[in-house]
Parts: structure tokens; sequence; C-alpha cells
């Protein structure tokens, strides 16, 4: 019963609902990527907390954080570079596997959704066919939401974890607050103490040894 | 304990059980209001909230039991009291047979609101008073579970992809906590969308939002 509680507990943490702080706050930390820019002004390097930059030579490609890039951007000092997988290319490739594999997702980097929505918003210009990329985008999305969705169809009450590979960081937070209280109702409704006796004795092992099946969503 | 300042727990106990008195009790006529007399007899039957049901559990005072709803109940009642006598068999008006068939026969479609808001909640608070050795066909856990399986599904799926303004019929036959995992699953994707409309994402204040009421 109180080992009951303290799992209800600290799920309770978890149970919470979405606001849009939260998805800001996804895209403050998707900031922190580190992508290519080609400044066309002069200027020294600058030491921050995060790491030192620069020096910035006119047409010679340099990394920066994202925010810095887009703040540079704004002010007309550069033209950003896209990332290598946001080629229209890489895309459909990546597309085209999330479609023919069922269970698993493609690797795509964590802050996807991020960060191609600021630099569609910013870097409209310094990407090649945005269109093409957009929709690209946009469908690999809408894939592997119907995914995850398939995929947490097959939870059961043996469930322990639900673990789902290579998911980017908005998918994650999206489903969270579901899943988590999807998974507490399970517990809480295939406690022991609910299950008769007879019905478990037959079908398992001994509890202690049996943690349910792996409901991995990734097939190994 | 999380659950004693829990309002869904507080409002999931207030629910009614129907309840047989295995003792006489005084001043509690309320229940009973066929005579002037402020008592209870052995043996009458009374609804009582779950939170006072079980508590005269424990002490023995009353059994919870069944209450006649169909015939096919009645007869099991019949062989309930020989079989038990202080034992208590706990078969509420929301799981009487005719629920369960309706569970077992498209589980998405059950009124569960209607019945009993609180419908998972009570029912494993009452899983711990039932008795299995008895009737084993009539486990409530069991029940619950593949309910709770079935209806979880067509949640799932209908919370992250209706539009925000669609409100389906299904909607009204949630309970309690299936309700509230629709609400996270709508307020995330709800989040999202705006997110990737973009806009000014500024925040007003909240204290500026409130006018001062001129002094006069």
């Amino acid at each position: 019963m109180s080992d009951h509680e303290n799992f209800t507990i600290i799920l309770s943490f978890f149970f919470r609902t979405m606001d849009d702080t939260l998805i800001a706050q996804m895209e403050f930390l998707a900031e922190d990527e580190l992508v290519e820019i080609v400044p066309n002004m002069r200027m020294d390097p600058i030491n921050l907390i995060c790491g030192d930059f620069g020096p910035f030579r006119p047409q010679i490609a340099t990394q920066v954080p994202l925010w810095l890039a887009v703040a540079l951007k704004k002010r007309g000092k550069c033209t950003i570079r896209p990332p290598e997988w946001m080629s229209v290319d890489k895309l459909t490739q990546v597309l085209e596997a999330e479609r023919d594999t069922g269970r698993v997702f493609q690797p795509l980097p964590f802050h996807y959704v991020e960060i191609s929505r600021l630099l569609f918003d910013h870097a409209r210009d310094d990407i090649p066919d945005i269109y093409m990329v957009k929709s690209l985008i946009e469908d690999i999305k809408d894939v592997r939401f119907h995914k995850i969705g398939t995929g947490l169809e097959t939870i059961s009450g043996r469930t322990n974890a639900v673990k789902l590979s290579n998911l980017s960081a908005m998918e994650v937070n999206i489903v969270r607050p579901f899943l988590a209280g999807a998974l507490q109702t399970f517990y809480k409704l295939h406690n022991p103490e609910m299950v008769p006796e007879s019905e478990r004795r037959g079908s398992r092992r001994p509890q202690g040894a049996d943690r349910g099946a792996r409901r991995t969503l990734k097939p190994r | 304990m999380a659950q004693y300042f829990d309002i869904d727990d507080i409002l999931a106990e207030d629910e009614l059980v129907p309840a047989v008195f295995k003792e006489a009790a005084n001043g509690v006529g309320i229940f009973d209001s066929s005579d002037d007399t402020n008592r209870v007899e052995a043996g009458s039957k009374a609804e009582l909230p779950f939170w006072l049901a079980s508590e005269l559990h424990l002490r023995q005072a009353v059994s919870i039991n069944v209450p006649l709803v169909s015939i096919k109940s009645k007869l099991l009642i019949i062989s309930d009291d020989f079989l038990m006598c202080c034992f208590s068999s706990v078969y509420m008006v929301f799981l009487n047979v005719r629920t369960r068939e309706e569970i077992e026969a498209d589980a998405a479609h059950v009124d569960l609101r209607k019945r009993c808001p609180y419908f998972y909640e009570l029912g494993c608070k009452l899983a711990h008073l039932i008795d299995d050795r008895i009737l084993s066909d009539k486990n409530i856990g069991p029940v619950l579970f593949v309910a709770f399986q079935t209806r979880y599904k067509d949640v799932l799926v209908k919370a992250h992809t209706s539009a925000l303004s669609v409100t389906a019929k299904n909607l009204t036959l949630l309970t309690r906590e299936e309700t509230k995992l629709y609400e996270t699953a709508q307020s995330s994707t709800a989040a999202f969308k705006k997110w990737k409309m973009g806009g000014p994402r500024f925040q007003k204040a909240y204290v500026l939002g409130r006018k001062r009421k001129p002094t006069e």
C-alpha cells in the first residue's frame, strides 16, 4: 500500500498539463544548438559563459549557437547555413524510412521541430527549396505522431515502462502528461491486490522475479 | 497520505453503496425512513456513502450487499447468504450483471459517468473488501481493467487528433479519471498548435489586467 502511494506521489509531479511556458522552454533549450553561419562583417571573438565564439571574418563560416545566429541574422550581419539534415534529399530519405518501418523512429536531431521553426521564421531566404523542406518536415512530424499513437495503443497492464527510441523533444513533451496519467491508471488497476489470486498464479511466475513484459516500441 | 486531501478521492468515497445492517443501530433513523423510531433494525437495507460503509464493514456492523436488479443476480444472492455469513461480497449498482455484459460487449460506449463518475477509483477501493474465493466469476478487478483498456484506446486516439471544437458524444461517457486524461492530451496538443502558429509570444502580466476601482 505504501509502495503504491509513493508511486502515485512521484507520478503526480509529472502528471502536469502542458502549458505554453513548457513549449517556450523547449524552444529556449533548442536555441543552444550549434549552427553554421557565414558572417558578412568583421568582429572580434566574443567570450560568453557558454563558450567563446569568433573571431568573425567575412565569408568565413563559424559555428555559433542558434540564438546568437538568429540575433545576428536579425541585424543583417550574417546568413545562416541550414544544418545538413535539413536538405531535401536527406529529409525525403528520412520520410521514406519513417513510412516504411512500422515501429522504429528514425534518428533525427533532438530539437528538429524547434530548430526548423526558428529557421523558417528568421532565415527564409537562406534555405533552398523552403516550401519543399517545410512540407517534408510537416509530413515527418505527422508520421511520427501517428506512430506514437499506434504504439501507445498496445500498452497493457503489465507495462512498467514505455521505451520510445529516437523521439524528439517536442513529441516527448506532448505525450508525456497523457502517458504518465495512463500508465498510472493502468498500474493502479492492475495492482496485485486487484487481480485475483487464482488468475495470477496460473499465468505468471512469482511476483519477485516478474517485472512484466518489456514493452518497447522499437523491435529488437 | 496523498489521498486524504485529494478532492477526487473524497468525492469518490462519497458515492452511495447499498448495505445491509447486520446489527441494530440507534440514532441513525435517517437511513430508514419507514417508521418514526430513530433506529435501524438488523437486516434492513440502506444506501450509505462508501466511507461510512467501509468503516462499519471493518467493524462487522454492516455487510455490503448486492442490490436486486436483475434476475440472474437474485439467484446468486440466495446462494450468497448460505455460503457467507459474515463475509461480505461487494456488488455495486454500477457493477451489476447488466453493466458487466455491456462492458464485455462494447466497453467504449458504456455510459460510465451516468452510473458512477468515479468508476475506477471506487472499484479499486471495493476490491479490497471483496472476497474472491467464493464467487470467482464476479471479480471486480479484471472487469475494471478490461473496461479501462478498451476505453483507453478510444480516448487516446480522440484526444490527440480531434479538432478543438469537436465534442464527441464519447466525452460524456467518460468517468472523471478518463476526462482528466483526455483534457491533458487536449491541452498539450492545443498548446503545441498555438506555438506552431507563432505570433507574439508576450504574456500580459496579471496585475495589469485588473482595473482599480475609482475611489469615491
